[in-house]
């Protein structure tokens, strides 16, 4: 809002007045929310830092464990005991809400199986079969809590920039200029009394005399 | 709900053996998106798992909306991340980098 679009009367005064009080309501709201998810957020950091290091290990762990079957039974014979895996990891998806912002909460039932649980010939594979079972079921354990815990991070920390950019906006751009809005106003205000008052003794004098 | 795999074939060959049944083969991007947008229109599937050389082909619009997905959630795996990484997000938000 320029200066030159305010118009110096009462009722504007009134207005610019309200709007700054708002303003500053919601200035002061919207720091607390913003310390609030900045506080949130270092609650998640640390276990995220962790879960990602666990789960890239987890993943290149995986992988080898895949490379060597490979090598060992050869891919038919890793692709034919995956097809024959029959149980299916379970999870639960809920969402929690942290001052506004929807996040994941997921829960899964047991992923990890014992050799007779799998569903293929133990008789017909070698044991290294088992071990990337194993290891992949590892990271699918990995998987589900990092997946929580990631998307948690992702979300705060887009609405602690928006947040942070609200109440950026509002300290240094939207109060100031309603208080100079304001500050002009009184201004005019109190020169056109000041005005008002120098004409009407003018007027006196020019009567008296 | 269930976990839901998308990749080559190799990268969801274990995740069959780890008993997950919902894996998609993707080799080409086109194929990637496709299998994508099965995935989001599932209801079932509670979280996606992507390579994250798969995701950063995928295009930046599709790769925002997974990225801020909740219901599924989706997951990258591998050293490089598509888009911005985590500690560039939270340089730009936080102002410091706490990624340490």
């Amino acid at each position: 809002m320029a200066l030159k679009d305010v118009k110096p009367t009462r009722s504007e005064l009134i207005n610019t007045k309200k709007k700054i009080k708002l303003s500053q309501n919601g200035y002061k709201i919207l720091k607390m929310k913003r310390d609030g998810l900045i506080m949130e957020f270092f609650k998640v950091l640390e276990e995220a830092k962790d879960s990602r290091g666990a789960l890239l290990e987890r993943y290149s762990r995986a992988q080898e464990m895949m490379a060597i079957a490979n090598t060992i039974e050869g891919s038919i014979g890793v692709k034919a005991a995956a097809f024959s895996v029959r149980e299916n990891p379970d999870i639960t998806l809920k969402s929690k809400n942290i001052m506004g912002v929807v996040v994941p909460e997921i829960a899964s039932t047991q992923v990890k199986k014992g050799i007779a649980e799998r569903g293929y010939g133990v008789i017909g594979t070698t044991p290294i079969i088992d071990d990337t079972a194993s290891a992949f079921e590892e990271l699918v354990e990995a998987i589900i809590k990092s997946a929580e815990i990631e998307t948690t991070m992702k979300r705060l920390l887009d609405e602690i920039e928006s947040t942070k950019r609200r109440v950026n906006a509002l300290e240094f751009k939207v109060i100031p200029e309603l208080s100079e809005a304001r500050d002009f106003i009184k201004m005019r205000l109190d020169e056109m009394e000041r005005e008002e008052l120098f004409r009407l003794k003018k007027i006196k004098a020019r009567s008296t005399a | 709900m269930e976990i839901a795999v998308i990749g080559n074939s190799e990268f969801i060959l274990g995740f069959r053996l780890a008993g997950i049944t919902k894996t998609y083969a993707a080799e080409s991007e086109e194929k990637v998106v496709e299998s994508v947008n099965k995935v989001l229109e599932d209801n079932t599937v509670g979280i996606l798992v992507l390579n994250s050389s798969d995701m950063a082909k995928i295009p930046v619009r599709l790769r925002t909306n997974l990225e801020n997905s909740v219901h599924p959630t989706v997951i990258t795996l591998g050293e490089e991340e598509g888009g911005l990484s985590m500690r560039e997000r939270i340089k730009r938000s936080v102002g410091v980098d706490l990624w340490k």
